[in-house]
C-alpha cells in the first residue's frame, strides 16, 4: 500500500482472500515451528500486542476520536470505529458485567477464518488469538490494562465468535512498554 | 442422485472418493480409474484446438449398464468425476453442470484452508457434508 496516500478517513480496499490466506499462512507456520498449541497462542498474542502498540497511533491519527470518558465509550469505539476500519466488520457489544468493567464483542463473521477448518490435532489452538493481542496492546498505549480472551469461536463449533474483554486498571505512569 | 463422487489430483491419484453403497467401493474405484483415460483423451483432443478457452465441463464420459460417468477438469488439471445411476433419467445435463460447479467451489474453499496441504487427501468436514448433500438429494 502506498505510504504517501493521505491518512484521511477513506479506507483502502484490499482483497480479503489475500488477507485471509496471509493470516492463515502465518498461523500454520507458527504451528509447524512450535508444535504446541499453547505456545502458538502465546506467540500470536505477542505478535498481536506488537501490532496493537503501533496500530493505535495509526488509529488515533485516522479516526480523530477523542478521549473516552468511561469503559462503555471505549467499547463502542472499538466495535464501531476500530473494527470497522481495520476488519470491515462491526461486532456488537453485549454481556456487560454488573460492575461495567467487562463486556463481550460478538462477531457475526470473522474475516480471519473464512476458509479455515481446524484439524482435530489442534484442538487447543485459538486461531484468531492475534486479535486479543492487538486489543491488549492498543489499549495499553492509551493507559488501559485489559484482559482479552476468546470466549466462543465459530471454529470450535460455536454459533458466533465472542471476545471477552475485562478492564483491569488504569495505567497511571507510563511504564516502558513490554520488552517483547 | 450421484452414487459416487471423486476428486483426482493432477498426477492422477485420488484426493477424495466417496460412494454410497459402501460394499461396492472397489467397483467405483475401478470405474473412476477407467474414466481417467477418457478424460485424458478428451482433454488432448480438445486441448489442441482451444487450449485457452476449453470448457471445464467434459460432459458424459461413458455410460455403463447401470451408471453414467461425468467428468470435469479444472484449469489446474484437477479432475472431478461424478457417477450417477442411469435409471435416474430425470437428471439433466444442466443439473450435472451445477453439481460440478458446486463441487469446484467447495474444492476451492478446501484449498484455501491454511491447514490443508495441497496434495493430501481431502478430510474436510464441510466438503464431506457438501458431497453427502449432493448424493442424498434424490436417493
Amino acid at each position: 500500500m502506498s505510504r504517501q496516500a493521505s491518512r484521511a478517513s477513506e479506507s483502502k480496499k484490499m482483497n480479503s482472500e489475500l488477507f485471509t490466506l496471509t493470516y492463515g499462512a502465518l498461523v500454520t507456520q507458527l504451528c509447524k515451528d512450535y508444535e504446541n498449541d499453547e505456545e502458538v497462542n502465546k506467540q500470536l498474542d505477542k505478535m498481536g500486542y506488537n501490532i496493537g502498540v503501533r496500530l493505535i497511533e495509526d488509529f488515533l491519527a485516522r479516526s480523530s476520536v477523542g478521549r473516552c470518558h468511561d469503559f462503555r465509550e471505549t467499547a463502542d469505539v472499538i466495535a464501531k470505529v476500530a473494527f470497522k476500519m481495520y476488519l470491515g466488520i462491526t461486532p456488537s457489544v453485549t454481556n456487560w458485567s454488573p460492575a461495567g468493567d467487562e463486556f463481550s464483542l460478538i462477531l457475526e463473521s470473522n474475516p480471519l477464518v473464512d476458509f479455515v477448518e481446524l484439524p482435530d490435532n489442534h484442538s487447543g489452538l485459538v486461531y484468531s488469538n492475534l486479535l486479543c493481542g492487538v486489543l491488549r496492546g492498543a489499549l495499553e498505549m492509551v493507559q488501559m490494562a485489559v484482559d482479552v480472551k476468546f470466549a466462543q469461536d465459530t471454529l470450535r463449533g460455536d454459533n458466533v465468535t465472542e471476545i471477552r474483554m475485562k478492564f483491569i486498571k488504569r495505567i497511571e505512569e507510563n511504564l516502558p512498554a513490554g520488552e517483547e | 442422485m450421484a452414487v459416487c463422487i471423486a476428486v483426482i489430483a493432477k498426477e492422477n491419484y485420488p484426493l477424495y472418493i466417496r460412494s454410497i453403497p459402501a460394499e461396492n467401493k472397489l467397483k467405483f474405484h475401478y470405474m473412476v480409474h477407467t474414466s481417467l483415460d477418457v478424460v485424458e483423451e478428451k482433454i488432448s483432443t480438445v486441448g489442441k484446438a482451444l487450449v485457452d478457452q476449453r470448457e471445464l465441463y467434459l460432459g458424459l464420459l461413458y455410460p455403463t449398464e447401470d451408471y453414467k460417468v461425468y467428468g470435469y477438469v479444472t484449469n489446474s488439471k484437477v479432475k472431478f468425476v461424478i457417477v450417477v445411476d442411469s435409471s435416474n433419467t430425470a437428471l439433466r445435463d444442466n443439473e450435472i453442470r451445477s453439481m460440478f460447479r458446486k463441487l469446484h467451489n467447495s474444492y476451492t474453499d478446501v484449498m484455501c484452508n491454511p491447514f490443508y496441504n495441497p496434495g493430501d487427501t481431502i478430510q474436510s468436514k464441510s466438503f464431506d457434508t457438501m458431497v453427502s448433500g449432493m448424493m442424498l438429494q434424490a436417493c
